[in-house]
This record gives C-alpha cells, sequence and structure tokens, in this order.
C-alpha cells in the first residue's frame, strides 16, 4: 500500500455532488480505472475517519479501508467503467463488502475473483408477502416463530426438505430451485419472482470439490446451515403506493416474512478452493494485483472457468436453502392460521443475491458490451422494462430488497435507469446478516491472566485497541442512512420500509 | 421378535440413532433396549453456526419415543448377551431379539475413586443425581475430586456447603479451559455469596427425578443436569470453595483424624487430611464395553470399542456410538474424540446414517461435524464455545495465541499456527463463532492481520463473507 499524509491522500479524493465522491487513478497502484463511492453526510464522515485512521503511523497492513479496497479493485486487469463503493462499503476479503465492479468478457486480460463474490456465495434475501395484518400477527408471533424451523418435518415428500445425500445433492446443485420445485417445497410462480429463475445454467456439480459437498450436506434433521434468519416485517411506511400494490402491498401493517440465508460452508470451501487454485494460475499467467487477497484468473482460463460453475452451483444451492426456508415458513403461518398458504396469499414478492458473478449486458461508453459483474454485498436493482425482469415488475423496476441488522428496519427498493446507467444496475445490500452492533468501549485487562498463560510456554499477542485513535472507525453503517443515500443518489427508489416483530434462527 | 435395527442404550447416543433410523428409514423396525425407563431426548437445538449446535437434554418416558417415531419400539429390559454371528440379543427377562445391524450405545461409567465407601458418589447419571441431591440437603463439607465441566458446575451451583475442589492440575476446569479462562473465571468462584445468582441464566435442561423411577445403569446426564435438583446444603455460613491444586485423592478413611467428627477422611497427596460429609468423585469415565458375546470385539487403550469411519466395530453389521466407542480412524486435522453431549449426539445420528446406508447398500459422506471439534457448554454462567484444537491439542507446544478479554464480559482465545487458526475458546456473547469456525475450516492465511484480527474496534463479523 502506498503510504501518504492524510492530506496527500484527500488530494485523490473529489466530492462530485452531496452524495458522491470519486477516487481518482494514482490514489492507489496501477489503476485502470477510477472509482466512485456514494454517501450521505453521516457516511462521507465515517468514510473518510476510516481512511485517516489509516494512515496514522504503524497502521500499515492489517484491514484496509474500503475505500483503498476500492481502488485496488480499480487496478484489476479488464476492469470497465468504474469500481463502485456503495453507501454500505466495509473493508472485507480481498473486495470491500458493497463493492462492485464489472470486466469485459471479450478482453481476454479480463479476469474473475472469487474476493469479488465473497465467501457465502449467494448470500440473499427473500420477501414473502401475506394478507394478514399486524393485529392477527401479534398475539402469536412467538408460537409462530418457534415452529418455524424448529424441525425439519419428517415424511413431506419422498425425500427431505433439503438434500440428504450425496445424490440429491448433486441435483440440487445443478437444478437450483427446479430441484426444489420437483420435490414440490415451492410454487411454480416462486422462481419468476428469483434472480435467475432460481437456477444458474452453468453450474456444474463435478467442478465441486468432495470438501465443500461434504461441508455442505446437512446434519440429520437440521436445516443444514445454522445462522440462517428470518424476520416476520410488518409494512412500517409506504413511499411508492403503486409500486408497492404491484407487489401486493396494499397498507401499513401488512405482515411479510424476510428470509436470510446463503450456501454458507459450501460457498466457504468453493471459495477457498478457488483461492488456491487461482494463486496458482496468477504465477503462470502472469496477473499482478495491489492486494495478495485478490487472487484471481483469466475469465476464460480453466480455473477460472471452473471457478464460475462451481460457484453457480453454490449459487444454486443458496436458492434451493431459501425455497426450505420458504416452504417452513409457509407450513408454520398455515398450521397457526388453519389457513393454506395459498389462502394467505404467501408469495414471494421477489429474492436477491448479494454475493455473486454475473455475465450481463450493459451500455459502456455508447457501446453495448457483456460484462462478468461482480457484486459482493451489492444488489441487482434492474430498471423498468429491463428484458431479465419478470413481467410483475416490468413498470415498477426490479424489487430490491434491503435487509437491516437483525432486529432493525427493512427496505424495499426498486432499480433506476439512473442506477443502470451509474453503477451497472447495483445498489447497496443493507446490513447483510452481521449482526454488528455498536460496541462500547472494553476494559481490557490482561495481567492476571497473561500471568498464568506465560507458565505454559507458549507465545501470546493480545488484542488491543489502537490507542493512537482518538474515534473509533466504527463500521456499523445504519441502514436507514444507507437506503436514503442510494435513493437520493438516484441509484434507486424507495418503495417500502418494513419493521421486525419476530426473528428466528434457523 | 425381529427386527431390523437394535440399538443398545437409552443415552442421548441411543436416542439420537434411534431418531436418526426413524427419519432415514421410517420402514424398517427400530428396537432401542434400554435398561433404564426413562429415556434421553435432545431439545431446543440452537445452531449456533454451521457445525456447533447448542441443545438441551430431556429425561422423558421411553413410551414417547414410539409416540413421535411409531417405527421405534422400546424395550425395558437388560441384554446379557449378544450373539452377532447369529444375529440375535437375549436380554434378562428371557427375550431374544433378532437384528440386521446393531449399535452398541451403552455409554460409560464414572470412574470412582473407590468403590466401597458409601460417602463416595459418582456423579453421572439419573441415579446418581437423586442420591446426591438427598445428600448434600444435610452436608456441611464436601469434596469434590475432578476438573473436568461435572466438577466445575457442581463447584459453581452449589451454595451452602463449604467445597474442597481436589484437582490434579495447576488451574480449575482444565479439561475444557486453559490457565487464562480459568483466571477468567476465578473472579465467580471467590465472590459466590454475592447476589449473582440471579442473572445467572440457567435455562437449558428440564430435569426431574422422580422418586422410585429411576433404575441402576441409567444413561449419562445432559447438560443443566443441575437446575432441578436442590443444590443447597444446610451450612449457612460457609459458602466457600478452597482449591487444592495439582493433588489427588490417594486414600479415605472413616477413623476420626481430628477432633472435628467426618463421617469419611479424604487423604491428599499433598499431605493434607480433609474430613467431610461426602466425597463427589467426578474424575472421568470408563466405557462400558463389556456384554457377553462380545469379548472378541476389538478395543481400544481407554477400553472403549474401535470404530472405524463409519463408526463400524471390528465385526460387521456391528455398529458403536457414543462414550463407550474409542474412534479408529485417520483423524481430520481439526477434530478429537471427547466424551461429550455433542460428540454422543453426532454419532448417534451418523450411525443412524451409516446403518442405514449399510443396509442399502448405498454410498455416503462421513459427516462433516468429524473433520471441527465444536462443543458448547455453561460454566460460571457464561457461554463457552471450544472450537478445533482449542487447547493446542496435537500441536505440541508449537503454536500461539491470540487472546482478547475484558473482565467478566468476554475472553477469547485464538490458537494460530503458520499464521492459520486452529482453534479457538470463545466466552461470553462474542458473535465470533461462525467466523473462527470458517476460518479453521478454510485454513485463510492470517499472518497479514496480525493482532488486528481481534483489534476490538474493527467489526471481524461479517469480513470473511
Amino acid at each position: 500500500m502506498v503510504v501518504r499524509q492524510y492530506q496527500e491522500e484527500l488530494k485523490y479524493l473529489e466530492k462530485i455532488n452531496d452524495y458522491c465522491w470519486r477516487i481518482k487513478k494514482g490514489f492507489q497502484p496501477n489503476m485502470n480505472v477510477e472509482g466512485i463511492f456514494y454517501v450521505n453526510n453521516t457516511l462521507e464522515r465515517l468514510m473518510l475517519e476510516e481512511l485517516r485512521n489509516s494512515c496514522r503511523p504503524g497502521m500499515v497492513g492489517g484491514f484496509l479501508p474500503g475505500v483503498k479496497q476500492i481502488a485496488n479493485v480499480a487496478a484489476l486487469p479488464g476492469i470497465v467503467g468504474r469500481s463502485v463503493g456503495l453507501p454500505d462499503v466495509h473493508s472485507g476479503y480481498g473486495f470491500a463488502i458493497g463493492n462492485m465492479a464489472a470486466f469485459d468478457m471479450n478482453d481476454p486480460k479480463s479476469i474473475v475473483s472469487p474476493g469479488g463474490v465473497g465467501f457465502d456465495i449467494n448470500c440473499g434475501v427473500r420477501l414473502l408477502r401475506t394478507n394478514l395484518f399486524e393485529k392477527d400477527v401479534q398475539p402469536i408471533k412467538e408460537q409462530l416463530a418457534q415452529s418455524m424451523f424448529d424441525h425439519i418435518p419428517v415424511g413431506v415428500g419422498s425425500k427431505g426438505i433439503i438434500p440428504m445425500n450425496a445424490r440429491d445433492l448433486e441435483e440440487a446443485l445443478e437444478m437450483g430451485m427446479d430441484w426444489s420445485l420437483r420435490e414440490g417445497y415451492i410454487w411454480a410462480e416462486d422462481k419468476e419472482h428469483c434472480e435467475e429463475y432460481g437456477r444458474m445454467l452453468n453450474a456444474d456439480p463435478s467442478k465441486v470439490s468432495m470438501r465443500a459437498k461434504k461441508r455442505g450436506l446437512p446434519q440429520l434433521g437440521t436445516l443444514g446451515a445454522g445462522n440462517h434468519y428470518a424476520e416476520i416485517q410488518v409494512v412500517e411506511e409506504i413511499y411508492d403506493k403503486w409500486a408497492a400494490s404491484k407487489m401486493g402491498i396494499e397498507d401499513k401493517g401488512q405482515v411479510c416474512v424476510m428470509i436470510h440465508s446463503g450456501s454458507r460452508g459450501f460457498g466457504h470451501q468453493v471459495a477457498t478452493d478457488a483461492l488456491v487454485q487461482m494463486e496458482k494460475a496468477m504465477k503462470r499467467d502472469n496477473i499482478e494485483t495491489n492486494d495478495r487477497q485478490l487472487a484471481c484468473a483469466h475469465i476464460h482460463s480453466t480455473e477460472g472457468q471452473d471457478y464460475l460453475k462451481s460457484m453457480a452451483a453454490a449459487a444454486n444451492f443458496a436458492w434451493v436453502n431459501r425455497s426450505s426456508m420458504t416452504f417452513l415458513s409457509r407450513q408454520a403461518f398455515a398450521k397457526q392460521f388453519h389457513m393454506s398458504p395459498d389462502d394467505l396469499d404467501m408469495h414471494v414478492i421477489y429474492d436477491v443475491s448479494h454475493n455473486i458473478a454475473k455475465v450481463e449486458e450493459h451500455i459502456v461508453d455508447g457501446k453495448q458490451k457483456t460484462l462478468l459483474v461482480h457484486r459482493k454485498g451489492s444488489t441487482r436493482a434492474f430498471p423498468p422494462h429491463h428484458p431479465l425482469i419478470p413481467v410483475d415488475y416490468q413498470l415498477t423496476g426490479q424489487p430490491v430488497l434491503i435487509g437491516g441488522t437483525m432486529g432493525t428496519c427493512s427496505y424495499v427498493l426498486t432499480g433506476t435507469e439512473e442506477g443502470m446507467k451509474e453503477t451497472f444496475g447495483s445498489t447497496c445490500h443493507g446490513a447483510g446478516r452481521a449482526l454488528s452492533r455498536a460496541k462500547a468501549r472494553r476494559n481490557l485487562d490482561y495481567k492476571d491472566v497473561l500471568a498464568k498463560l506465560e507458565q505454559s510456554g507458549i507465545s501470546i499477542r493480545v488484542a488491543s485497541p489502537n490507542l493512537v485513535m482518538e474515534e473509533a472507525p466504527e463500521s456499523y453503517k445504519n441502514v436507514t442512512d444507507v437506503v436514503n443515500t442510494c435513493h437520493a443518489a438516484g441509484i434507486s427508489r424507495k418503495c417500502i420500509k418494513l419493521r421486525p416483530i419476530a426473528v428466528i434462527k434457523g | 421378535m425381529d427386527s431390523t435395527f437394535i440399538i443398545i442404550g437409552g443415552g442421548i447416543a441411543g436416542v439420537s440413532c434411534a431418531e436418526g433410523l426413524a427419519f432415514l428409514a421410517p420402514e424398517e423396525k427400530v428396537v432401542l433396549i434400554t435398561a433404564s425407563s426413562l429415556i434421553k431426548a435432545v431439545t431446543n437445538i440452537v445452531p449456533i453456526s454451521q457445525n456447533l449446535t447448542q441443545f438441551d437434554v430431556e429425561e422423558r418416558n421411553i413410551v414417547t419415543l414410539t409416540e413421535m417415531h411409531p417405527s421405534v419400539s422400546v424395550v425395558h429390559d437388560l441384554v446379557v448377551r449378544v450373539d452377532n454371528e447369529n444375529k440375535l440379543v437375549e436380554t434378562k427377562s428371557g427375550q431374544v431379539i433378532r437384528y440386521k445391524k446393531l449399535c452398541l450405545c451403552t455409554g460409560a461409567s464414572p470412574k470412582l475413586i473407590t468403590e466401597n465407601s458409601p460417602h463416595v458418589i459418582g456423579i453421572r447419571d439419573t441415579e446418581s443425581v437423586e442420591k446426591f441431591s438427598s445428600r448434600i440437603k444435610n452436608a456441611k463439607r464436601i469434596v469434590v475430586v475432578g476438573n473436568g465441566g461435572i466438577a466445575t458446575e457442581i463447584v459453581h451451583e452449589i451454595r451452602g456447603v463449604e467445597i474442597i475442589w481436589v484437582i490434579k492440575d495447576k488451574h480449575i476446569s482444565a479439561t475444557f479451559v486453559d490457565p487464562g479462562a480459568a483466571e477468567f473465571f476465578q473472579n465467580k468462584l471467590t465472590q459466590r455469596n454475592d447476589k449473582s445468582e440471579c442473572d445467572r441464566v440457567v435455562k437449558r435442561m428440564k430435569y426431574t427425578v422422580s422418586e422410585g423411577q429411576v433404575t441402576k445403569g441409567g444413561a449419562a446426564l445432559g447438560p443443566d443436569w443441575h437446575s432441578s435438583c436442590n443444590v443447597k446444603g444446610t451450612s449457612v455460613a460457609s459458602s466457600k470453595v478452597q482449591v487444592e491444586y495439582e493433588c489427588e485423592i490417594i486414600g479415605v478413611s472413616s477413623e476420626q483424624q481430628d477432633n472435628e467428627e467426618w463421617p469419611i477422611y479424604a487423604e491428599l497427596t499433598n499431605g493434607k487430611i480433609i474430613g467431610c460429609d461426602f466425597i463427589v468423585s467426578a474424575t472421568g469415565v470408563v466405557p462400558n464395553s463389556t456384554l457377553n458375546g462380545l469379548e472378541e470385539l476389538n478395543k481400544g487403550g481407554d477400553g472403549g470399542i474401535l470404530v472405524d469411519s463409519k463408526l463400524q466395530t471390528s465385526e460387521k453389521d456391528l455398529f458403536a456410538a457414543g462414550d463407550v466407542c474409542t474412534v479408529n480412524w485417520n483423524l481430520a486435522e481439526h477434530w478429537f474424540q471427547m466424551r461429550l453431549w455433542t460428540q454422543a449426539l453426532q454419532m448417534g445420528r451418523y450411525a443412524a446414517k451409516s446403518m442405514a446406508c449399510d443396509l442399502r447398500g448405498e454410498d455416503f459422506f462421513q459427516d462433516f461435524c468429524f473433520e471441527l471439534f465444536t462443543h458448547v457448554t455453561k460454566f460460571f454462567g457464561f457461554k463457552v464455545v471450544l472450537l478445533g484444537l482449542y487447547n493446542g491439542q496435537k500441536l505440541n507446544g508449537s503454536y500461539e495465541i491470540l487472546l482478547r478479554m475484558t473482565k467478566n464480559v468476554e475472553y477469547i482465545k485464538l490458537i494460530l499456527k503458520d499464521g492459520k487458526l486452529k482453534g479457538a475458546v470463545l466466552i461470553g456473547e462474542t458473535d465470533l463463532e461462525e467466523m473462527c469456525e470458517n476460518l479453521i475450516l478454510n485454513q485463510l492465511d492470517l499472518t497479514i492481520y496480525g493482532e488486528d484480527l481481534l483489534n476490538p474496534d474493527i467489526d471481524v463479523e461479517d469480513y470473511f463473507d
């Protein structure tokens, strides 16, 4: 990393308007394109504070500030347009979480990077609506929440609700939501309201390592992948009544279910395997990056293709997970209200992916190009009339689901033309599943403990806050600030705000 | 009687195995033979991360198992002989039950420092808890021997009794935690008389011992076994704990040794002689691996029945799971065997899968839970999560510790070797379970982060997502 004084660093950053900053070439070495990030006043302060702290003496290495990571991505081979930081950007492995970048498929130098997708491949959010209102659900929300993911119901269909053995898993990896549909766990129309219809066609389970498959198979009687969660939510506010009604949301107080889940351990293993392969390929193909964590491979190399095929399998796996949770949610509601999920109108409003790379058509400098779009902690947000969004949303634009941190508000946005032009049809992803919370200053005290541990003769290092910092770089970004920034910048439009009334951990 | 599967033992492993078979092969008949009228059931499973599971253990009447799983029948009887050649089991009451696959889930028994004294009790099963809770009511001073989970819980939970805790290690709770964590807990040990009673969170086990229902040889206890038995003694004044470090008991006697009169006296290796009402022996377990007809099975050094990666014993169609078995396969780098509820549950379920697949001739993967050691428990009111080589097991001292601690709040210890995470101890509400689990399994190089990995000012929970 280039080490400069904070004031020097600032010369490379330029505020374009109230919500947008440009990162000029030279901020990091070898930048092929510029970077851009979206912030409002509060987020801007956090962003710059993080940079300032990293400029202090002795702060080299470790966690790079988000803005540096965005710039390092801008230096990757084959990148087009700009490296985009969304308002909820914060540092992550290789790419920052909340960074999107597109690479020209027709440029042989272009790369694909697992760090640009993330470990939890196709981590995402799905929203189900109901025709119930808060008063119907409040009195029994506890029972409802309890019954949701208790146990996998035995004897549903010929097989478990989730793939339980090696053969089922292979099929699920290949078929995604078509597997769930074939097994009878979802409705055919659910697929319509998912990106890619809940199935990436280039998935190839034979490219997935045995260890990843083992890691993906659940233990008997569990949903399989811990750290899923769902929320029962009620509509708190409607900003765009017309678009909301297209999604089946009519009034405040209406009850929805938001499902958060991804490919968990399976995705982690796919990403890890690819990183190892790509580190070797980089030497062979002479690919250089600013950061070792940005391991990558040419899109058309064996390693690049293998990764894309196994990533697609992981994405399919995540859709099966969300479908299983959808099934269980519908069952739980049906049981509590003695009505069929159909009569409760429990349709999928939409399902979005946060960590994924996809081949898409975009206009770059006036020319249509086929791009590999990496979105990490970022959501696709296509505008009205885009061919890849379902009929129901052709006029409103694609619904974008923004989950708050567990227990805070969530939002539904819609995609815009502006976003298509400026950010390759991408917007924020919300706080994701992270249970971030403001952490109180800790009173760290190791004296007695160290005395005891040192007897063992093992070398010990202790973690401490960097005392030089006057102010901690709070990585927690308020979801409302994030959403308002995207709205104000025009890269997506606010539609609905939701408030959780019960949280269910899977 | 004919059955496809027989399971011997109604503990966590046995019941999980029966439930697993009922799930995987609902059309096949399962017979569970238990010496006790109560069985163990795992409830309230909370997945904390992908491989880490917290759960409660409940005692239930044996009929409940059949009610929930029609293919499972429970036989309340004692097995006197297993004949694997002819695939049959004989019980004390004279029943002969045939099988295709058999799973031994007979558990383990507490090692007692002496067998012959009424004043020495082991705590392991339902019967011993009943004995313990009736004895503790009138006790003024007790000696607790052992340094594992049960000893730790007794010392934490018991009020109104003077406790002498005899441990062979340099620090308390050595089976589970390092000296640093013991120091972290030490506060709780010395502040036992505080109002801390009200903020103690013990909510997992609902466990009742009904009089006269208990038979000898019942299954092992579950977590929080003490939450419903009365663990208060009579002594109002003395509630203190005195720890005798690096000591063992060399002998017990009932002859009066000083001017105070006690039912029993313990002689320690450090020369002290301590009089007390009774001695609780919580020094580990011995597998219950002796069954007529199974003398030829290969056994490990600890007396457990050796099992391969499919939990199959040295004889075909004969499986073993839980405390009774000793693993004998090429262990994954970050896993090892420990006789814990967690592993009893995992093995029980996995044995079911293995037996069902074996019957059908299907291939299957070994369950991923054997790739990473995981255990979650509660000590002194804190959540304690143990992952991987959490005490540097198998690393021969060549590793590094990265530590973060906030007094009375959290204690985080990471074990690193060559910049890669090998294990972790997470005490308190750290929210780092899943990250640590993934870092151990992924083996990412973490050198670059240095101590910053645990910098409290950095939210690292989703960095590796």
